[in-house]
């Protein structure tokens, strides 16, 4: 049957008409259709990965900043606890310090009168011995004359004494 | 309101364009057969090839295309309208003749026909060639689109192609041909658009379209060819292996190689079933569409014109269904060629098996 004969001469130029029809497309269509498409293609995959990141991160870095913003406060507080813990402290410590300061000072103090009143005594001690001494000697010196007169004296050095001291 | 008239309008002209269309084609064949209609002659003369082009409502007058033929006596180029007519011109006329009906021959000095070697441009070959710069303009026409533009996306029609373009190359031939899609896309693709192009330019009736041109097995048997060129040019070893070695009991290859013969053939039965699918597709759309027509002028001769007229309606319905079917068909027959042949391809670009069958 003619419909199932195929025609030669159409054979011919269909083959033709495809041939340079592959050779066209295939050197000028198709590759560079096809890699554009793939590229941007590429394109939009990478920037959705991309806005996707973003948005993650945006998120993220409210997270980040709300997190960062608690702990600063927790910071703050404890900061300030703390400041108010060492102040209270200094002001204890101080304070404690003065008490025992003055303690010091105080028992330095009894230990330097002590010495000065022991000093003093032993002055005394020494100046009285030397005093009696000297009376012992003016009164020995002097033994002969009469009662009053060497009562005068005792009188008369004694002022002395006094008068020196 | 304004729809209803447009359509009534629409409705007149196609019926009275039908009648015309009825006065000629009866015009036609009456001196044949007077009165009847050879729906036979009507149906193998639109499905076949022709040295011409017709025009609408117009059976005596066809747009001349040139005749290219290489007889006896060397090249002989002239136009269709010579010899269209049934004139002889240089020794060559149309046969009307059993062996070459409706081919030029050339009639010999003892009254004889020759069949010479035709290289005419028929209605089918400026069909091709309308399909062919049309595929051009299009794929051209977007690629300019990427390289002026570069990643805009194509709007309107440009991105319609561009939508065919992604879902043939990136969700079909990909898929299947893997890391080798670059190298057999081309082919691919220029087959998917050039047999869609063809397919819907044979649904459009006026001229530059209206040729049977998928349905012709000559045009059908090019593209399986290079289909099967193609395959068994790219086949690996173990493509070949697996077809005179299959992996299956030793009697079944040796002493008689049943399943090598087996192989063997389907190498051949792929190609020629991809030739008949797609030729017997597009032959069997366009030939109901033809009988839904001429089914109104059968039944003007058969019984009146008022049972013809009355045809029109339910048998214009028919058609517009048909053809609605036919561009789906288009689309699905042209999808079918390409998704096959990657399919082939893919089978004979096989790599060795990475499980062992001992």
């Amino acid at each position: 049957m003619e419909l199932f004969t195929p025609e030669f001469g159409l054979v011919f130029w269909m083959f033709v008409a495809f041939a340079c029809l592959y050779f066209i497309l295939a050197k000028w269509g198709w590759p560079f259709i096809i890699k554009s498409m793939e590229e941007r293609a590429d394109l939009i995959d990478k920037g959705v990965a991309y806005a996707q990141q973003a948005k993650a991160n945006l998120d993220n870095a409210k997270a980040e900043a709300d997190k960062l913003i608690a702990e600063a406060q927790s910071q703050q507080a404890d900061i300030l606890r703390e400041a108010a813990r060492m102040r209270t402290e200094l002001i204890e410590k101080a304070r404690s310090d003065a008490a025992e300061e003055e303690k010091k000072v105080r028992a330095a103090s009894q230990i330097s009168l002590e010495q000065a009143r022991k000093e003093a005594e032993k002055q005394m001690r020494l100046e009285m011995g030397d005093l009696a001494l000297q009376i012992a000697e003016k009164v020995i010196r002097r033994n002969l004359s009469g009662d009053d007169a060497q009562r005068a004296l005792v009188d008369q050095y004694l002022n002395e004494v006094e008068t020196k001291n | 309101m304004k729809s209803k008239i447009i359509t009534a309008v629409v409705a007149l002209v196609i019926v009275v364009l039908m009648g015309m269309g009825y006065d000629s084609s009866a015009r036609h064949h009456s001196h044949e057969q007077a009165g009847e209609v050879d729906v036979k002659e009507l149906i193998f003369e639109h499905l076949g090839d022709a040295y011409g082009w017709e025009v609408p409502f117009n059976h005596s007058q066809s747009i001349p295309l040139p005749i290219i033929v290489w007889g006896k006596d060397g090249l002989h180029c002239f136009m269709s309208n010579r010899i269209t007519g049934g004139e002889t011109y240089e020794g060559y006329k149309i046969s009307t003749s059993e062996d070459y009906h409706g081919k030029v021959v050339q009639v010999l000095d003892d009254g004889s026909e020759y069949r010479p070697w035709d290289f005419s441009i028929t209605k089918n070959v400026a069909g091709i060639a309308i399909a062919a710069v049309l595929v051009i303009v299009m794929v051209m026409s977007l690629k300019r689109w990427y390289a002026r533009n570069g990643m805009k996306a194509p709007r309107r029609l440009k991105g319609a192609l561009e939508l065919v373009v992604d879902f043939v190359y990136t969700d079909t031939i990909r898929p299947i041909l893997g890391k080798n899609a670059p190298k057999y896309a081309s082919y691919l693709m220029t087959a998917f658009f050039f047999i869609l192009t063809m397919n819907l330019l044979g649904l459009i009736v006026i001229f530059p379209g209206g040729a049977n041109l998928t349905g012709n097995i000559a045009v059908t048997l090019v593209l399986a060819v290079l289909t099967f060129l193609i395959t068994n040019f790219s086949g690996t070893k173990e493509y070949w292996k697996e077809i005179f070695w299959p992996d299956v009991p030793v009697m079944l290859k040796f002493p008689a190689p049943i399943m090598p013969l087996v192989e063997l053939l389907g190498i051949f039965t792929k190609p020629m079933a991809l030739m008949i699918r797609l030729f017997a597709n597009m032959m069997s759309g366009h030939m109901v569409v033809i009988v839904l027509i001429s089914l109104i002028f059968v039944f003007t001769s058969q019984f009146s014109v008022g049972v013809g007229a009355g045809t029109i309606v339910p048998s214009l319905a028919f058609t517009l269904f048909m053809l609605l079917l036919d561009t789906l068909i288009s689309f699905i027959q042209a999808y079918v060629f390409t998704l096959l042949s990657a399919i082939f391809i893919s089978m004979a670009i096989v790599e060795p098996h990475t499980h062992e069958t001992k």
